[in-house]
């Protein structure tokens, strides 16, 4: 089957907003305190939720006795596993690994019989108030049999510590990316290296905790549920298969959310927890993210154990890369498949023509992992990078020409990866100049010589990264594609319905550009609806840098049909044709004769009013729903069974500059610079806040964010003391110029900006620290490059006898 | 199960006087969003490292997690929803909003707090000594720099304006372009 | 979110606040900034049934008093880095505690009284008041006493004080004219709390020989600790031979460093020595 798939428009229209620098639209709500959060939301006869989690990583949940909690006066309900089971099925997962072939395992909103992670829900209590609900956690009597521990792969692999039933081992899935003759590149390669890099377990952290309200209407058996969420539609779709409830009879609205960046997608068990208690009790049931709850959810925590074959001149030949993944417990939300897509992006944008990459995938007794951003794709730039650098410190080349000599050129574009990827497009040799010329790299090198000849350690890491955006999973919500309908009243303002959501960026802002461009009306004249399954069409929500991409493509297609209608009609009215219009902000006017125009309002009153005469060639309707799905994302395998899940490709250079104090293992990052391309570009004000905001989040994802467990599996960095996220005193002002290359298979040739920074910027600091320390022999392969781990390598190097 | 403690509770806040009976277990962050109505002042932590909670407490800049609402009594507090004065926005809030010094908006109302603080006594200070008045502020989504840019932008127009404009620290928020 | 119900209660003096304390010492909790108690009450890490708050006992003044500064048990970090008897007679304290982690929003309400009584090891004030040889005062039902607060800090959380008493002021021994200071801090970027501290007092004489010498080293052992620097000081002037023999001699000194989360025993050890090194250099060459 094949889908027509609308491409460059046909003639595109004057641009007044898209590619200018806007404010974000009812910007005054936020400065004033007045935008509406989940946990800002009050229903009468309100109730709290609080959960009570297991206190062990792994064992049996021999009973549960709610009793006590009942008999506290202020307590409405109090429910163990055992009764939510009565009450709700499993939660689907968000990406079953079954799809693919892998193992899976049934998750319920409250443990039965097991708990597979310390933290994990086990009862729950309701009552007047969040004080009172927590106070009575501790009247419930839970009696655990503890069971063997595995947090660590290589442990958890072995039958004593096996988390679910039916399971033979612990890994979820292996899946390998192979091309070419990886024996013969290594036979013949004329230098290889093998080294490791270990990343570690990292969360993301939004401002906001998750929560949700839930309010059960009884007369009408129907449910809302209000949440701090990215994809309603999908999640309606979920509480239904929970609930057994038909999706009509939900709603979900996503109010403003605090900050996403994956952890709000959902598979969380305390959705379908506090839906169960609302239609239980049959009133509102609230329930908010404690912090130290926020933490339990994991990312990104993998080792990569790697060989490399490569050229005198720099050319890499071949890559072995075993991956091994810590996902923790098996969880509803998708986080599972981030390593998938760490072993697919590789090997990123370079010309490797044999490697033989492979990841396993393994459950373990710490929390679950959800949605991080960069999904996967951080750790395969993070690693890239090092690689290449590696190969250049063997070669004693410089950074720069090493990946000069490998890079993708740009005329080879659409370029096919080894793992079946179809890399739209880009100019990665001309983003690298530009990052050098933009920091000033050799005045950078005559400095570090300068300063090491003084016993300082000055590094200079360079990184690139490729981020393929706006995914699409085949055999699950994960869709390439989304849905918007445009309306204009017959004052001629403009409401857009979306099926994209704003976990707080500025795509709604973006959106609101495009669409006032197309029909031509101010901005201001344009309203943008989001996050709501009563009034949006169905749509998917944000991940995958994809809002802009496809929430924005699709609205250009609705509001190209409005402007079409408004078209015939003034031209009708103006005694013309409609390629003779010219539309101006809320005015359409002749070309040959402008004074000859009519306001916009009074074009679209008339297509209400004059349906049976002037307007009678239209459908009296300016109202629009339209699909777009991107070029170039294929899902029927090829001949090597390889699919294409990503319609575009955004590229970077990053460079860092860091003195590393060798006596106590501080990192100081004095700059930071970087050049991003993710084609063509909407807002560069929104585009630079993306960045900015991810290239800390790899900031601080290099230097200290880590969560920590003790041996028995509980987690040990609750809190913002001492899970540490940068400061504004931590970072220098990072430096940034656009390069565009307009993707050839998007509606607007944009490609996603939303994930972009945060693998990259992690590669550079990792790559200055190492080019810091290089003169004392040091490699760092331990993740994050916090002051002990960098001092531990200071020392073992030494240990070692300094430079080898 | 123990008998609640209620204290009696009377502060001026955004420049209107309040009285209240509340639990006494309860934050003062709790009181001014679930007693007081005010939901513009965010949680993010509950453990004074966040600072989406801060507000002004006699004249000085608190987080309002790490206070009693019990302790509110007799004293004066500052919220977002008073940095407004008669519908204009304060130059820091429309500095915030013109330089897109935030983006989900949560950590916002402390960001403003703390860059208002740092105005009234260094009123034209330089990026290390704005990054330093933001220690108390976490932000995850902007990575900190239009929100320098904000701080700065509303440095200058306060100090920079006409004298008329410096009184009042407010603006007419007609949106810009 | 606090769970047990609680009793609060504003004492208008230190007479009143001991009487509130007496009766129900092991229950009840003293609040003087609240920056450490209310976040432990809120997640369940302390549960007191009765909270003296201390705002009203008069206790944040700083005066002179003969031969010593005394800041009050409640005096905030801000009103120290504010306070110009101290900048002129005391200037470790003013320069150290602008250097407190949290923001301003902890510096105006936190104090260096509730930080000693709470005793964190990896926290700032204990060292500087072991380095500047501090008398903390403590008033209970019993009386008024004074304790150095070499011998306040008793462990990892644990003070001197009996549950029935409370610290009314901290004496500071006015430094000799021209003493010079300096405080350095480790800590792992703005977020993080103190890894490794020293503060250092130093008395030099004209030609620049160290004619007192006192260095204090925090949050690498449980309580702070005093590093013996007047045999290798005293009589010379701060090279950078003598430095490195005062590094030596920290480092020594962390017989059972402290371990936590963001760093353990054996890399606070490690950098103890670096600290005091810098912290005496720094204090050198005029803070």
């Amino acid at each position: 089957m094949t889908i027509e798939v609308e491409r460059a428009p046909r003639e595109a229209p004057r641009r007044r907003y898209v590619g200018s620098r806007q404010k974000k639209l009812k910007g005054d709500l936020f400065v004033r305190g007045k935008a509406r959060y989940v946990a800002d939301i009050e229903l009468p006869g309100m109730l709290h939720a609080a959960v009570l989690r297991s206190p062990h990583a792994h064992a049996h949940v021999k009973s549960v006795d709610v009793s006590r909690a009942l008999e506290i006066s202020d307590v409405v309900a109090a429910v163990s596993g055992e009764d939510a089971r009565e009450l709700t099925g499993p939660v689907p997962h968000f990406i079953d690994p079954a799809v693919f072939g892998g193992k899976t395992a049934e998750v319920r909103c409250l443990a039965v019989e097991k708990v597979v992670y310390a933290g994990q829900p086990v009862a729950a209590v309701v009552a007047a108030s969040r004080n009172d609900a927590e106070a009575a956690l501790d009247a419930i009597a839970v009696e655990y049999e503890p069971l063997e521990v595995g947090l660590e792969p290589a442990a958890g692999t072995q039958g004593g510590t096996l988390l679910y039933e039916g399971w033979e081992d612990n890994t979820i899935i292996h899946i390998p990316f192979v091309e070419g003759d990886v024996e013969a590149a290594f036979a013949e390669a004329e230098h290889t290296l093998e080294d490791e890099v270990r990343i570690q377990r990292y969360t993301t952290a939004p401002i906001e905790t998750r929560g949700y309200v839930a309010d059960w209407d009884t007369s009408a058996e129907s449910l809302t549920f209000y949440g701090a969420c990215q994809n309603p539609h999908p999640l309606r779709w979920v509480l239904s298969h929970a609930l057994g409830l038909p999706e009509g009879k939900i709603r979900i609205v996503a109010p403003h959310v605090g900050g996403g960046f994956g952890l709000k997608m959902h598979g969380h068990p305390e959705e379908a927890l506090v839906c169960m208690l609302s239609r239980m009790l049959e009133r509102p049931v609230r329930w908010i993210e404690d912090r130290r709850e926020t933490f339990l959810i994991g990312g990104r925590e993998q080792t990569h154990t790697f060989k490399v074959a490569f050229d005198d001149e720099g050319r890499i030949t071949g890559l072995r890369n075993n991956i091994v993944a810590n996902v923790g417990a098996l969880g509803a939300p998708p986080g599972w498949g981030m390593a998938f897509l760490t072993a697919l992006s590789f090997p990123t944008g370079y010309r490797i023509p044999n490697q033989d990459v492979q990841v396993s995938i393994v459950a373990t007794n710490k929390g679950p992992w959800n949605a991080s951003r960069g999904y996967g794709k951080e750790a395969t730039n993070l690693v890239m990078e090092r690689i290449v650098d590696l190969v250049a410190q063997k070669l004693r080349m410089a950074p720069a020409e090493v990946r000069r000599r490998n890079f993708i050129n740009k005329d080879e574009f659409p370029y096919k990866t080894n793992a079946g990827l179809n890399i739209d497009s880009g100019d990665y040799h001309g983003a690298l100049d530009k990052a050098l010329a933009m920091m000033g790299y050799d005045d950078l090198r005559a400095e570090q010589e300068r300063l090491r000849a003084e016993g300082r350690y000055l590094g200079i890491g360079l990184a690139f990264e490729l981020t393929p955006e706006g995914g699409d999973i085949p055999g699950t919500l994960v869709a390439g594609f989304d849905t918007t309908t445009v309306k204009m009243d017959p004052q001629g303002k403009v409401t857009v319905l979306t099926g994209v959501t704003t976990p707080g960026g500025g795509n709604e802002t973006g959106i609101a550009q495009i669409v006032a461009d197309e029909v031509g009306v101010s901005l201001e004249d344009v309203t943008v609806i989001q996050g709501d399954t009563g009034l949006c069409p169905y749509g998917f929500g944000n991940y995958s840098g994809r809002s802009m991409l496809v929430g924005g493509g699709s609205a250009a297609l609705a509001a190209r049909d409005i402007r079409e209608k408004l078209a015939k009609v003034a031209a009708a009215m103006l005694e013309t044709e409609p390629e003779n219009l010219e539309f101006g902000e809320g005015v359409i006017s002749r070309r040959d004769n402008p004074d000859a125009s009519l306001p916009t309002e009074t074009v679209a009153y008339s297509v209400l009013t004059l349906a049976f005469a002037t307007a009678a060639m239209v459908e009296p309707t300016l109202e629009s729903t339209r699909v777009y799905k991107p070029d170039n994302i294929t899902h029927i395998p090829d001949e090597k069974g390889r699919i294409q899940p990503y319609p575009s490709y955004s590229s970077a250079v990053h460079l860092a500059v860091v003195e590393v104090d060798a006596e106590t293992g501080v990192v100081d990052l004095k700059r930071f610079g970087v050049v991003h391309d993710c084609g063509t570009i909407i807002n560069p004000t929104f585009v630079e806040g993306q960045m900015q905001g991810a290239v800390a989040m790899g900031v601080g994802a290099a230097l200290s964010e880590e969560l920590i467990y003790d041996d028995e599996g509980n987690l040990l960095t609750d809190r913002f003391k001492t899970y540490l996220m940068p400061r504004a005193g931590d970072l220098p002002s990072f430096e940034m110029e656009h390069q565009v290359t307009p993707s050839p298979f998007t509606l607007l040739g944009a490609k996603g900006a939303g994930e972009a920074g945060v693998g990259g910027s992690q590669a550079a600091v990792a790559n200055a620290v190492n080019d810091a320390l290089a003169p004392l022999g040091v490699t760092l392969r331990q993740m994050p490059l916090s002051p002990p781990n960098v001092l531990r390598a200071i020392r073992e190097a030494a240990e070692k006898g300094g430079v080898s | 199960m123990e008998t609640k403690s209620i204290v009696a509770v009377r502060t001026t806040i955004n420049g209107r006087e309040h009285s209240a009976e509340v639990d006494s277990r309860l934050l003062l962050v709790e009181a001014i969003r679930d007693v007081f109505g005010l939901k513009g002042t965010h949680i993010g932590c509950l453990t004074g490292d966040c600072g989406a909670c801060t507000v002004v407490v006699d004249g000085k800049i608190a987080k309002s997690c790490l206070m009693l609402a019990a302790s509110a009594d007799g004293r004066e507090i500052q919220t977002v929803e008073g940095l407004a004065r008669d519908g204009k926005l304060h130059q820091i809030q429309q500095s915030f909003w013109d330089e897109y010094g935030f983006q989900c908006g949560y950590c916002l109302p402390g960001m403003m707090f703390s860059a208002k603080e740092l105005l009234e006594t260094d009123p034209r200070p330089d990026e290390a000594a704005i990054r330093h008045a933001l220690q108390g502020n976490l932000c995850r989504c902007t990575g900190y720099q239009k929100i320098v840019q904000a701080v700065s932008t509303a440095a200058d127009r306060m100090s920079g304006g006409t004298n008329e404009e410096r009184e009042d620290d407010h603006r007419d928020d007609t949106p810009t372009r | 979110m606090i769970t047990r119900t609680l009793e609060y209660l504003v004492p208008g003096s230190t007479g009143e606040a001991v009487e509130m304390l007496t009766p129900s010492a092991g229950e009840a909790k003293l609040l003087a900034g609240g920056t450490w108690v209310v976040p432990d009450m809120t997640h369940g890490r302390v549960r007191p049934a009765r909270v003296i708050d201390l705002r009203r006992a008069g206790l944040s003044e700083i005066r002179e008093e003969d031969g010593h500064v005394v800041v009050g048990a409640t005096a905030t970090y801000s009103e120290i880095v504010a306070s110009s008897l101290l900048r002129e007679k005391v200037g470790l304290l003013p320069i150290a505690a602008a250097k407190i982690t949290g923001g301003a929003q902890v510096r105006n309400f936190a104090t260096a009284g509730g930080s000693a009584c709470y005793a964190i090891p990896s926290s700032d004030a204990p060292a500087w008041l072991v380095a500047l040889g501090a008398k903390m005062r403590l008033l209970g039902a019993s009386g008024e006493r004074e304790v150095a607060a070499e011998d306040f800090f008793r462990g990892a959380f644990r003070t001197a004080a009996r549950p029935d008493e409370m610290l009314t002021g901290m004496a500071i021994p006015t430094p000799p004219a021209g003493a010079r200071f300096a405080y350095h801090k480790l800590k792992f970027g703005e977020s993080g709390w103190p890894i490794a501290t020293a503060a250092c007092v130093l008395g030099l004489d004209e030609e620049g020989r160290c004619r007192s010498a006192s260095l204090a080293l925090g949050a690498v052992a449980e309580t702070p600790l005093r590093v013996e620097v007047g045999a290798v000081l005293e009589g010379s002037p701060v090279t950078r031979e003598v430095a490195q023999e005062v590094e030596e001699i920290a480092h020594r000194a962390v017989a059972e460093p402290w371990t936590d989360v963001l760093a353990d025993g054996e890399y606070r050890k490690s950098v103890a020595g670096v600290v005091a090194k810098r912290v005496l250099l720094a204090a050198a060459n005029g803070g």
